[in-house]
């Protein structure tokens, strides 16, 4: 494998125009990096340019300025079907297409373009298990499941190919705690048995506990602090990361709303 | 029964303009306040139509191509107008899609009527061309309506779709599948139904109109018929090429949903 991170934003900045139509800066110069097995969470409240910062990685959304790497590759290099289909974003309401769990697993390989030996060559069973979607569901009507399930079978969805690293939003907003806590076992046993590399940006600490590996933490479009979770979130430097870190529930109670 | 048709006096359009005041008096009557509106509708049709007979009456009598096919352009330039003016959200680049499929959507099917089928001659016979492209068109432009605006709302109602079939590697053609089905299927309706109502409810206007004009009745009916098949392959084809040529602009050139 690469020696280098897989995943890695290099001086990105995204600008938008405001609702006056003037220029607002989403994120400032910021730099992130993630390696194969590894977890980042990226944390910070609403409007902190958190999920910008997500989709610049599967080029949903492309940068004013910077690069955005995959293996050291620039990703404008890249076919962009061929990008996502390595570099899976999971958006935060789970969305699942009509039809069943199995049709959906389908629409994976079709979108794409898998060949039948590509298809023979994914452990379907593997990642159904790593992701605990249990083979009981596959007939059923996907958009019938929970929303911790349906979660589940996004995720196995976006693993039904070449993927290599996985972006996800926000992944446990909609789920109680429970549920929450188990899919972060879930994302730590990707990361570990599969080498996925895997960036998620969310505003629970809690998360971030429990699953990253290192966080960075992202306030009004720059990355305040960064490094490994446990120094971040109980050793922070700047004033800054203190005051959002003592305090982050007001903020999770608004962006639940 | 063939005999020459009856041709209307200066003298009989007096008298029908009669009726014209006969609803100009009713509105009165309620105080509908329509005067105005009544008064202005009629001269325009009056001066508008007076003109157009004029203008045909020359074209007829030139027996040459370019003021037909002239006309024709004119057409379709007002049909794509007011199909700008009549849906709600334009995608870009509107008005050079929207113009393109209606002159090979309507100007092909019209060309393949009256070519290979009626083998006009002269190819450009403006006595057939013109009332038939028109028939075409405007029939057409209803089609292009509802194809422009419901490919919009669909991609509106199916952002989350759409954005997670290219997260998964989708293409831009494979995720915009489901939007452009569906808005096809809308524009078509209108043609559909039209074909299967046909003669129950009305006498379709260009057959009332040939038979008035002394045609034989199952002449006028095959007419329709065949006229019907072209207007529904013109819809078809017009809005194909709306929907092929337009979805590309909802997406980036990174092929990614454009941020509206």
């Amino acid at each position: 494998m690469t020696a280098g991170p897989l995943l890695a934003a290099q001086d990105v900045i995204v600008r938008r125009s405001g609702e006056r139509g003037q220029l607002q800066t989403v994120l400032h110069a910021t730099s992130v990096a993630v390696a194969a097995g590894e977890i980042l969470a990226v944390v910070g409240p609403s409007g902190s340019g958190k999920s910008t910062l997500l989709r610049l990685f599967n080029r949903l959304l492309e940068p004013d300025s910077g690069r955005v790497l995959l293996a050291g590759q620039d990703i404008r290099t890249l076919d962009p079907p061929a990008l996502r289909s390595q570099v899976t974003l999971v958006a935060q309401k789970p969305y699942l297409f009509e039809g069943s769990v199995r049709a959906n697993l389908a629409a994976s390989a079709r979108f794409r373009k898998l060949t039948a030996s590509d298809a023979e060559s994914t452990d379907m069973q593997e990642i159904l298990a790593l992701c605990q979607v249990s083979p009981a569901w596959l007939d059923k009507d996907a958009r019938k499941l929970s929303v911790g399930q349906q979660q589940r079978v996004c995720l196995a969805r976006a693993l039904a190919g070449p993927c290599q690293a996985l972006l996800l939003d926000e992944p446990t907003s909609a789920l109680d705690r429970q549920t929450a806590e188990q899919l972060a076992l879930t994302f730590r046993r990707l990361a570990e048995r599969r080498g996925l590399a895997i960036m998620l940006v969310t505003h629970d600490l809690s998360l971030a506990e429990r699953c990253a590996d290192r966080v960075a933490l992202l306030l009004e479009g720059a990355i305040v602090e960064e490094g490994p979770t446990r120094e971040v979130l109980s050793n922070p430097t700047s004033a800054a990361a203190r005051a959002f870190l003592s305090s982050p529930s007001a903020v999770d109670e608004e962006e639940a709303s | 029964m063939n005999g020459a048709i009856i041709d209307l006096s200066l003298w009989d359009l007096a008298t029908v303009y009669s009726l014209l005041l006969l609803s100009l008096g009713l509105a009165h009557l309620l105080k509908a306040n329509q005067s105005r509106e009544l008064f202005w509708a009629g001269l325009r049709m009056f001066v508008q139509l007076l003109l157009v007979g004029y203008v045909l009456h020359l074209v007829f009598a030139l027996e040459t191509p370019v003021p037909v096919l002239l006309i024709l352009v004119v057409m379709i330039g007002f049909a794509v107008q007011t199909i700008g003016a009549r849906v709600k959200t334009r995608m870009p680049h509107f008005y050079r899609i929207v113009g393109t499929a209606i002159l090979f959507g309507c100007g092909g099917m019209t060309f393949f009527f009256c070519t290979l089928v009626i083998g006009l001659e002269p190819w450009y016979d403006p006595r057939y061309l013109i009332p038939l492209a028109g028939m075409v068109i405007g029939n057409s432009m209803t089609g292009a309506s509802l194809a422009v605006e419901r490919l919009a709302a669909e991609f509106k109602e199916r952002r989350e779709e759409i954005e997670t079939a290219l997260s998964l590697g989708g293409s831009v053609q494979a995720a915009s599948e489901p939007a452009v089905s569906s808005a096809f299927r809308a524009a078509l309706i209108p043609s559909i139904n039209a074909m299967a109502a046909m003669g129950l409810v009305f006498l379709p206007g260009m057959m009332t109109g040939q038979i008035l004009s002394g045609t034989e009745p199952m002449i006028a009916v095959k007419y329709q018929i065949a006229i019907m098949c072209v207007i529904t392959g013109s819809v078809a084809v017009t809005t194909f090429l709306i929907l092929r040529l337009g979805y590309r602009t909802y997406f980036t050139p990174y092929q990614s949903l454009r941020e509206d």
